[in-house]
């Protein structure tokens, strides 16, 4: 592999990760949006 | 047991039993009322937008403002990101699930287990990076990917040590058993952070020394560009552990929301 490319990896391997682990959070943050409109629904019908 | 209606602001007792997330986990009623959406603040998002900006600022820095080193050539570039991910790991994330593990258990408060749980997730994360980016800058420099320098060796030992950590909290439910463990885990785990930072005066290291007791062995916009890089890290860092904590805060709320909604 030439220089650039060994400089390309190694950004690839940064924006993969940072990115990896920004979407994993944005999921989590989506379930929990569901989850309390979920127990919302719940509550009222409850009631 | 009381019931409130999604809009009402009447909170009995048993609503701060659902908020603080205190030990007794009381199951009531209040908890009805409505829960905020989580980690949505003004001012999380502006900073969320400015660390992101930032990176993207030290990202054109580093690819296109910052000289071409003489001797290692555009390689050495990868530097300006794998050097702030080491400091973010090593030095803000690790030392917070230090002390906040200390503090929790001086306190016994739950929250000082979530967030030294969310602080280590990152630092394994800006650990994983360094580990990842410094063989791919070494292999055109030393010739091989990995060798068992000091350096390398102790920060693949501190990225075991905290991997077991988060396998360690993702196989106990949470409570404080769960947070009395892993305070004890992360008090015994971070010795390895001076380990590291120190493992290049102590031992014998072909790793390079940035600081020395002249100061930065770097060109002056080299330094620039490295402080640009190490602000916009540690902003993200900073950004991403609010979002976490906020994350196992309501992660928490909605655990004892369910099991209030079984029970109704």
């Amino acid at each position: 592999m030439s220089e650039l490319g060994f400089l390309f990896a190694g950004y690839a391997v940064v924006w993969v990760a940072l990115g990896g682990y920004i979407i994993a959070v944005g999921r989590r943050q989506s379930t929990l949006r569901r989850e309390i409109a979920r127990l919302e629904r719940e509550f009222r019908t409850g009631e | 047991m009381t019931t409130v209606s999604p809009g009402s602001t009447a909170q009995p007792d048993a609503t701060a039993a659902v908020a603080d997330g205190g030990a007794g986990g009381g199951v009531t009623t209040a908890a009805a009322a409505p829960l905020p959406e989580p980690g949505r603040t003004l001012w999380l998002d502006i900073l969320g937008v400015v660390a992101i900006l930032s990176v993207l600022v030290a990202l054109y820095g580093a690819i296109i403002w910052a000289p071409t080193e003489a001797v290692m050539g555009h390689v050495q570039r990868i530097f300006y990101f794998h050097m702030p991910s080491a400091w973010v790991a090593l030095g803000p994330a690790f030392t917070i699930v230090f002390i906040c593990s200390i503090v929790y258990l001086v306190k016994k408060d739950l929250r000082y287990d979530r967030i030294a749980g969310a602080s280590a997730e990152l630092g394994v994360l800006f650990t994983t990076i360094t580990l990842l980016t410094g063989p791919l800058w070494a292999k055109p420099i030393w010739g091989a990917y990995w060798t068992w320098d000091p350096r390398l060796t102790t920060t693949l030992v501190l990225w075991f040590i905290y991997v077991a950590y988060l396998m360690l909290r993702s196989s106990i439910t949470e409570g404080h058993s769960r947070a009395r463990l892993s305070a004890v885990f992360g008090i015994v785990g971070w010795i390895d952070v001076p380990i590291v930072f120190m493992s290049i005066r102590w031992w014998r290291t072909i790793h390079p020394t940035l600081v020395t007791g002249e100061g930065m062995n770097l060109d002056s916009s080299m330094e620039a560009v490295l402080m640009l890089s190490l602000a916009a890290i540690t902003l993200l860092y900073v950004y991403l552990l609010i979002v976490r904590v906020r994350q196992l805060d309501m992660g928490s709320r909605l655990d004892r929301l369910r099991q209030l909604s079984h029970l109704r």
